[in-house]
């Protein structure tokens, strides 16, 4: 690393860490995300970055730090069979089943069916999945392996421009891959009327997820990790079932990408509003809790503001419909109450695909 | 209707009872219609638990379903009954939106509340959603996107819809992961829906019949 880029590099992880730490940075770190919108701000076809890794990281890390003053990316590399990989699930893609350029989606049906949980508890996780996904999800496996291979170059080259790769890699819990390949509405009524049996298969997987996730920040010296919830939301499920399939499982992983000496990045998208208070009991100072605008963040970092980093959380609908000023004006509201210390601003979830342009500088610019 | 132990099995979601409950009723006589009735009253309990924060979505689909599999052997009887449609609601995912599943937990909530649902699936025409509301007579129309990307699909949709001269007739319902209310003004939408309840409240207030 040039001696420019590495002392930026270190100025800018400070900034990051402590934040994390609950300290007041010299500023507020911006950290955007989100794969889609640098294709299209920078004019590239969706159908490349969706089926070239190198496209696609080179395209992220271009367009984000051209927008200026960034501290990092979360997700410098990003390929779409990950989606696959961690919701069980098929996904369309531009060029293939979807128009040249339309985003890539996921397509979610029931692939996975109620006898796999006795399959899993029967034969273990790790040799089930691996069957799943060649018998299942043809070529999902093969895609992602070669996207792997180009991460640590993804990583390089962030810090090649003294930008922290933050956040490079995902983990989560059996619920979000179990209702992802059953279909979420399969998945909930499984909960009711099969609950034993879902909580055994889950209980089988999670050693495996766990392993996964150490390996991977060991074998990526990663800064933080996303620990993603989506489908297990508070506003999906009862806390009955939620304190039972959700939360003990968050936890475990939450411990375990600390102890391997990571930030556990608790990327929850939807509203989890109801179990804010809940997030208390995970260790302090260590974690950051990253909103999409559906959770009342500035609700969030009353409940949690003495105990974690608060990330987020411009709206999608912000990005792509308000003006600069509306942005300007959300930014700023972040930056003074849900900051300046303790808090990452990033858009809520991703930067959208139609994001303007002008919007999102305006985002980065507001740390300034 | 008053609430009856069949009813209130069904917002109690005690599937067993419910289940045993019909086949004795329907054992014993009682008209198919009236049964439907009381798994209607079930899922009022239900709405209304979910309303006061009790209930959440897990709670919300896995009645409707109790609802469907304890309605299936009143199909037959019904048949021959007056429709007790509340309203008829045409529903679907926005243009080039292939996501589903929110529409569908929509669509299954929607008809255990007793409104007809015209499901046009995913990745709708505009034009498609102006023929089913004309051949249906809808009163309602529910559109849902899961992309930012499809909220100019939304606001045209709408604006067809108006074309057709047919926005009076209609209340159009709108949801979805990135939809707020800056989303459903900007489509020209008359409700956004936050969660799939909000739906059948704004559903049944529009019909009339809260």
């Amino acid at each position: 690393m040039p001696g420019a880029a590495e002392n930026a590099y270190k100025v800018r992880e400070r900034r990051i860490r402590d934040a994390v730490a609950l300290k007041s940075p010299d500023r507020v770190p911006v950290v955007p995300n989100g794969p889609a919108w640098p294709a299209r701000a920078l004019g590239v076809k969706m159908t490349d970055v969706a089926s070239t890794p190198e496209v696609s990281y080179k395209r992220i890390i271009a367009a984000y730090t051209g927008l200026g003053d960034i501290d990092g990316i979360q997700s410098p590399a990003y390929d779409v069979s990950t989606l696959g990989i961690q919701w069980l699930s098929r996904v369309s893609v531009p060029g293939r089943e979807l128009p040249d350029t339309d985003l890539w989606q996921v397509n979610e049906g029931e692939i996975m069916t109620s006898d796999d949980y006795d399959l899993i508890i029967a034969e273990g996780f790790a040799s089930w999945l691996e069957r799943y996904y060649v018998e299942r999800l043809p070529g999902t496996i093969e895609a992602f392996n070669r996207f792997v291979k180009t991460v640590p170059d993804a990583l390089a080259l962030c810090q090649e421009k003294g930008i922290v790769p933050f956040t490079p890699a995902v983990t989560t819990i059996p619920y979000e891959y179990f209702s992802g390949g059953r279909s979420l509405k399969l998945f909930l009524l499984d909960l009711f009327r099969q609950g034993d049996k879902v909580q055994a298969a889950m209980d089988a997987a999670m050693p495996v997820l766990i392993e996964r996730a150490r390996q991977t920040i060991r074998g990526l010296d990663l800064v933080g990790v996303w620990v993603g919830g989506w489908r297990s939301a508070s506003e999906f499920i009862s806390p009955r079932l939620w304190e039972r399939f959700v939360l003990p499982y968050f936890k475990q992983m939450v411990e375990v990408v600390i102890e391997e000496g990571a930030i556990p990045v608790l990327h929850f998208d939807a509203n989890w509003d109801r179990d804010l208070e809940r997030l208390r009991e995970l260790p302090p100072g260590k974690c950051v809790l990253s909103l999409d605008g559906k959770t009342d963040i500035f609700r969030a970092k009353k409940i949690l503001g003495d105990r974690m980093c608060i990330m987020g959380d411009v709206p999608a609908s912000l990005f792509a419909l308000g003006t600069v000023q509306d942005v300007k004006d959300y930014c700023k509201r972040l930056l003074t109450e849900v900051g300046p210390a303790g808090f990452i601003l990033s858009s809520g979830c991703d930067v959208p695909i139609d994001a303007k342009y002008e919007n999102v500088r305006a985002m980065v610019e507001a740390v300034l | 209707m008053a609430t009856t132990p069949l009813a209130q099995a069904l917002g109690n979601l005690d599937e067993a009872s419910v289940m045993e409950s019909v086949r004795t009723k329907l054992d014993g006589g009682e008209a198919p219609l009236d049964i439907l009735g009381e798994l209607q009253a079930g899922m009022d309990i239900v709405g209304a638990r979910f309303e006061s924060g009790e209930y959440f979505l897990s709670e919300l689909l896995y009645a409707a379903d109790i609802f469907k599999l304890a309605g299936a052997p009143l199909a037959e009887g019904l048949k021959a009954a007056p429709r007790n449609n509340l309203g008829t609601i045409v529903l679907g995912t926005a243009r080039h939106d292939i996501h589903d599943f929110g529409k569908d937990i929509v669509a299954t909530i929607m008809r255990s509340n007793g409104i007809e649902v015209i499901d046009l699936g995913v990745d709708v025409e505009q034009q498609a959603f102006v023929d089913a509301i004309e051949q249906n007579s809808a009163q309602l129309v529910g559109i849902s996107c899961l992309l930012t990307t499809a909220f100019d699909e939304m606001k045209q949709t709408v604006e067809s819809i108006k074309d057709s001269g047919l926005r009076n007739r209609v209340t159009i319902l709108v949801g979805g992961g990135p939809v707020d209310q800056a989303c459903a003004d900007y489509v020209g939408a008359d409700v956004y829906c936050r969660t799939a309840q909000d739906g059948v409240s704004a559903a049944k207030k529009a019909l009339g019949v809260s």
